[in-house]
């Protein structure tokens, strides 16, 4: 009894400490930013990013840049994504297919999306086709390993009750195979939301016209500290968002488990 | 397995049962020579030996045999699942290459799409072949009556016990009406309560079709209450050592396990699979 109502206290307070947690650091960084230890200028209070926020949101920019990103994320993760599970299906499947193209995205597999900024601006210059094939190639590799080993995982027994069944193999691969693997794959697809944005970082860093990262960048150069620290929180918050809504989406497509 | 260590009797007993005589009956599935041969990390096993076998149109026959022994893999053979090495199968006159839907499997595991409902796992077959939804939906709702699930029609299988789930695997595979079903151990992952319902339930079910049945077991009261016939095989490479007529009177029920002509026969497989299993063992320790 007294076990359980001690312990149950300490759940409390976790709960209080864990809920005033954001807020006590949110004040900590109040007071040593005005009280003049480090240079405001470098290091604005809360108070001054949220002002920058409100501007910004105010001013209309805001909600260009977050389409003007969100629209590269999402345009970059479907088609790297598509791409990577067709693929992935095909070579975790078909042993010649996987002779013919596993070297190859091996060997470009690790190389750092980012390190790819240089040549995409001497291909496609300043336009959006150099930030879409940035993601683009960051999301691929992810989901095409998560399909292609989730494809060579798939339960065999599963795929022989289907051969005896009559399945077609077209189906066989858009039906069995690709739901057989959905588990692994969703994995993948999951790690490449967060891929996506890293790359969407890279390619607007790169040179853009607009966007959430274009906005800390000019930010930067104007010494505008608030809107920069503004930009990261609204970066960070949409990646957040973008993460657990599939992960709460990957959940229902994986319903059966 | 060679001639020299066999007693005497028994190798006279292979005499007489092999070649198998000639079913009455137009036979259904052909076994001829069959060999089949793994690669294994420490050379090439033999797990089907030359077995040359035939089954009758509408028999229902049972394979059994320690594990390991090659029954499995001599009916993926029949199945179309596993290539010979040397020797064939012909079922209804036609070498098994590749599987065709006119044979139905049912596996130990169910193995049912998990992402589909129960009538939808049962209508797979039918879909497959190309029927049109409603005609595949309506073969399907009178399965799952026939295996009295109509209250999980629309269930998912994770939510069925097993028994359920072996049920549901059973009508998937009459679904597209095969010719010859082939069992591999269906009732092998079930509780001992649970697999004699389903013994009744397959003795009743086939009472109602007219598939050809193989069933391979290393149960041998399973193999003598639901089969017209039992092939006992012998382990390591996988052969033929007898060939059983059961001729119990139909319908059975597991009720028949404490009869005498049951345990008379019954008594004649456990001597065979003893001495076979003394002679392999023998054998095993002449090795080491």
């Amino acid at each position: 009894m007294r076990i359980g109502r001690r312990s149950s206290a300490s759940a409390r307070l976790s709960i209080l400490v864990a809920v005033l947690s954001v807020p006590a650091f949110t004040g900590v960084w109040e007071l040593v930013a005005r009280s003049g230890i480090v240079n405001a200028v470098l290091f604005p209070p809360p108070s001054t990013v949220a002002v920058a926020i409100l501007e910004w949101v105010r001013s209309g920019q805001f909600f260009a840049d977050l389409m003007a990103s969100l629209s590269r994320v999402a345009a970059g993760f479907a088609i790297g994504a598509a791409g990577g599970i067709v693929l992935g299906v095909l070579t975790g499947r078909f042993r010649l297919v996987s002779s013919l193209l596993s070297p190859l995205f091996h060997i470009l597999r690790p190389i750092p999306p980012v390190a790819f900024v240089p040549i995409v601006i001497l291909w496609f210059g300043l336009s959006e086709t150099g930030k879409l094939f940035l993601v683009v190639w960051g999301v691929f590799f992810t989901v095409w390993l998560a399909t292609h080993i989730g494809v060579q995982k798939v339960d065999r027994g599963l795929i022989r009750a289907a051969q005896m069944l009559g399945t077609p193999q077209p189906q066989m691969l858009w039906e069995i195979v690709l739901l057989g693997a959905l588990p692994y794959i969703t994995v993948g697809l999951r790690t490449a939301v967060s891929i996506s944005f890293y790359t969407l970082v890279a390619a607007e860093l790169a040179g853009a016209f607009a966007g959430i990262v274009y906005r800390i960048e000019i930010a930067q150069q104007n010494m505008q500290t608030g809107q920069v620290m503004g930009g990261l929180a609204a970066l960070g918050l949409l990646s957040f968002v973008a993460d657990r809504s599939f992960a709460i989406l990957a959940e229902r497509a994986v319903w059966w488990r | 397995m060679t001639p020299g260590l066999l007693r005497p009797d028994q190798s006279l007993r292979l005499v007489e049962t092999y070649p198998p005589s000639a079913p009455a009956r137009q036979a259904i599935i052909q076994v001829e020579d069959l060999s089949i041969v793994f690669d294994a990390p420490s050379g090439q096993v033999v797990a089907v030996d030359r077995v040359s076998l035939a089954v009758a149109q509408g028999e229902f026959v049972s394979v059994v045999g320690p594990s390991g022994c090659g029954k499995s893999t001599l009916l993926n053979a029949m199945a179309g699942l596993e290539q010979p090495f040397e020797g064939q199968v012909l079922i209804a006159g036609e070498a098994m290459r590749a599987p065709r839907p006119e044979i139905g499997m049912v596996f130990q595991q169910p193995h049912l799409f998990p992402w589909k409902s129960v009538r939808r796992n049962i209508a797979h077959g039918p879909r497959a072949l190309g029927k049109p939804k409603a005609e595949a939906l309506r073969i399907a709702d009178d399965l799952i009556e026939m295996i009295g699930l109509t209250r999980f029609a629309s269930a998912y299988p994770h939510t069925l016990s097993g028994g359920m789930q072996q049920r549901v695997a059973i009508a998937r595979a009459l679904a597209n009406q095969p010719r010859v079903l082939l069992m591999d151990e269906p009732f092998g992952a079930l509780d001992a309560q649970t697999r004699a319902v389903m013994q009744d339930n397959l003795l009743e079910l086939r009472e109602r079709i007219n598939a050809t049945i193989v069933f391979v077991t290393h149960d041998i009261d399973e193999a003598i209450l639901l089969s017209d016939r039992v092939l006992i095989m012998s382990a390591g490479p996988g052969r033929i050592l007898k060939d059983l007529e059961v001729s119990l009177p139909r319908p059975r029920s597991s009720a028949i396990v404490a009869e005498a002509a049951y345990l008379a026969l019954k008594r004649d497989c456990l001597d065979l699979i003893r001495s076979e299993g003394r002679r392999a063992f023998e054998q095993m320790e002449i090795k080491t």
